[in-house]
């Protein structure tokens, strides 16, 4: 008796060879533990060493493998082939970023996005070194822990209508990444990051469809975070109006 | 914010984004379905609208308008849009579990709660304006 | 990760990595206007995502049940014939309580749909123009609300 395999449908983007990106089908054994991974492993070591994919700790906390699997933006290192068993799996790279070449996609974007919502511990009084440590008691941790769990996968941004539509959408895990933050008790940036976030290509352009937390690998809930941000921000505006003069003390 | 990163200097493709994404999968269907209902709000906004009109010219108009909210089609319409706003509803209650965080003394309320609080908010608001509306 | 600008052939005043972090105290996205006394004017997206969200509870709570009453119930004939007679219901709009509310239960869905359409008509519908988008789907609410008002201070 034969032993079991699997097809798998994987696109390839070679422009030396063929301007546009096309498919190739490979026949992978199969056992029930293996994961897409696994499989493109496989290709790559015995079928088809041309193959060009991003992995790295093939356990879910790199974010590094993230491609559209049937269609959806997974993990290929914790989407296992018994999911699929016996049809055939599409893989194709992540949605709404460029191809590079195969599977690999051009991340620039995004890693900008990352930066520019200055994502660090923002002081307006710093301590010395002499007061110590900030102090952060666990309830406070609590506070954005689950917002601080991002593995910076981009499976959010393949997920997001929005972000497809409009590049210039700050997009779920940048606006994430600013709520955590800002409900870090340490840090003294809001004011900061409000005037980057809360514009049009910010938190106003989402829409909640909510499908960025859905394929988020580790529950950040950016959509939520989003949202949150917006009553931040709305509540911030409405106080200025009750309080229209701000007072502002310029430290030289 | 613009891209400042220098263009890759090899050939990247750019897919296009297909005009009928929200037709695609069964979650983009199911928010525009969402999207949808907010026409309906908007449809019974006009008709309040309408009501309140016939209502400031006169008994006539206001007794016309009366029998035209009788009519079947008129009915068949009320229907539709009571069933979108209630999909509304159930949505809008869905989105708003989602964004509330009340912490109470170091814990946080369950969704489950804040969930049942809108719906009674829901059946406390509809008894007080159907007893103004009909008996009071 | 870090590219100088003479490396990959980009503009002189693109930053690396390291010059973000070095100067992240420095740098501003909007520059802080100087000055003892700032006037905080409330943003306009704010303040529509704030409609929006009313619109969306008011439709949420208030708008099944008039609907329920109006629409269905008394058209269906189930309601006793009281209810809606001239008198009463004029007798109840006159009180000034009763129009807020009424001005209410009409504006806020219309800013509702307004904020949800806007966005339908980029996302969904691929139109470009957005400002002119926007303009008309709040002026639309806004008709609506003053028609509504003029329509209540007559009744």
């Amino acid at each position: 008796m034969a032993d079991p395999t699997m097809t798998l449908k994987v696109a390839r983007y070679r422009p030396e060879h063929r301007p546009k990106p096309y498919f190739d089908e490979y026949e992978v054994p199969y056992r029930e533990d293996m994961v897409v991974l696994d499989a493109l492993n496989y290709i790559k070591d015995e079928l088809d060493g041309s193959l060009a994919y991003r992995w790295s700790c093939r356990m879910g906390v790199c974010g590094s493998c993230g491609m559209m699997v049937n269609y959806k933006p997974r993990l290929t290192c914790s989407t296992f082939l018994r999911e699929f068993y016996p049809k055939h799996v599409v893989v194709e790279p992540l949605e709404n970023f460029p191809i590079i070449r195969d599977l690999v996609i051009d991340m620039s974007d995004f890693m900008e996005k990352l930066r520019t919502v200055k994502p660090w511990i923002i002081r307006t009084d710093e301590h010395s070194v002499d007061e110590g440590e900030y102090l952060q008691p666990p309830e406070q941790v609590d506070r954005y822990k689950q917002f601080s769990m991002c593995i910076n996968c981009m499976l959010c941004y393949a997920a997001c209508p929005v972000y497809a539509k409009d590049q210039e959408f700050i997009g779920p895990a940048a606006l994430a990444l600013a709520y955590r933050y800002n409900l870090d008790t340490r840090d003294q940036g809001q004011d900061e990051r409000q005037q980057i976030v809360a514009v049009d290509w910010g938190i106003w352009d989402c829409t909640f469809v909510g499908e960025c937390s859905v394929v988020c690998p580790k529950d950040v809930d950016p959509a939520a975070a989003i949202q949150r941000s917006k009553v931040a921000a709305t509540t911030k505006s409405m106080m200025s109006m009750l309080l229209p003069f701000g007072v502002e003390r310029e430290e030289d | 914010m613009k891209r400042t990163e220098a263009p890759p200097r090899y050939p990247v493709y750019v897919p296009k984004v297909s005009r009928i994404w929200w037709l695609r999968t069964g979650p983009f269907r199911r928010f525009a379905a969402r999207e949808i209902t907010s026409m309906f709000a908007a449809i019974f906004s006009v008709g309040m609208l309408l009501f309140l009109f016939a209502l400031s010219r006169g008994r006539a108009a206001y007794d016309g308008f009366l029998h035209w909210l009788k009519l079947p089609w008129v009915i068949a319409l009320s229907a539709v849009i009571l069933g979108a706003v209630l999909y509304h509803t159930a949505t809008w209650f869905r989105l708003t579990t989602r964004i509330i965080v009340i912490r109470l003394g170091g814990r946080t309320v369950p969704t489950v709660v804040i969930a049942a609080g809108l719906v009674a908010a829901l059946l406390g608001a509809s008894a007080l304006v159907a007893y103004f509306h009909i008996w009071f | 990760m870090a590219t100088t600008p003479d490396e990959a052939g980009g503009r002189e005043d693109e930053l690396s990595w390291g010059d973000v972090l070095d100067q992240s105290d420095r740098l501003e996205v909007r520059p802080r206007p100087r000055g003892r006394l700032v006037l905080q004017l409330p943003s306009l997206e704010a303040l529509v995502w704030a409609l929006f969200s009313a619109g969306g509870f008011v439709t949420a709570i208030l708008v099944p049940v008039h609907v329920a009453v109006l629409g269905i119930a008394f058209a269906a004939g189930w309601l006793p014939r009281s209810a809606l007679a001239y008198e009463r219901i004029v007798h109840l709009v006159h009180n000034p309580l009763t129009k807020l509310y009424l001005l209410a239960l009409v504006a806020l869905p219309l800013f509702h749909w307004a904020h949800r359409f806007r966005f339908a008509i980029h996302h969904q519908f691929g139109i470009g123009w957005k400002r002119l988008a926007a303009t008309a789907c709040y002026g639309t609410a806004v008709i609506g609300t003053a028609l509504a008002v003029v329509v209540l201070l007559r009744i």
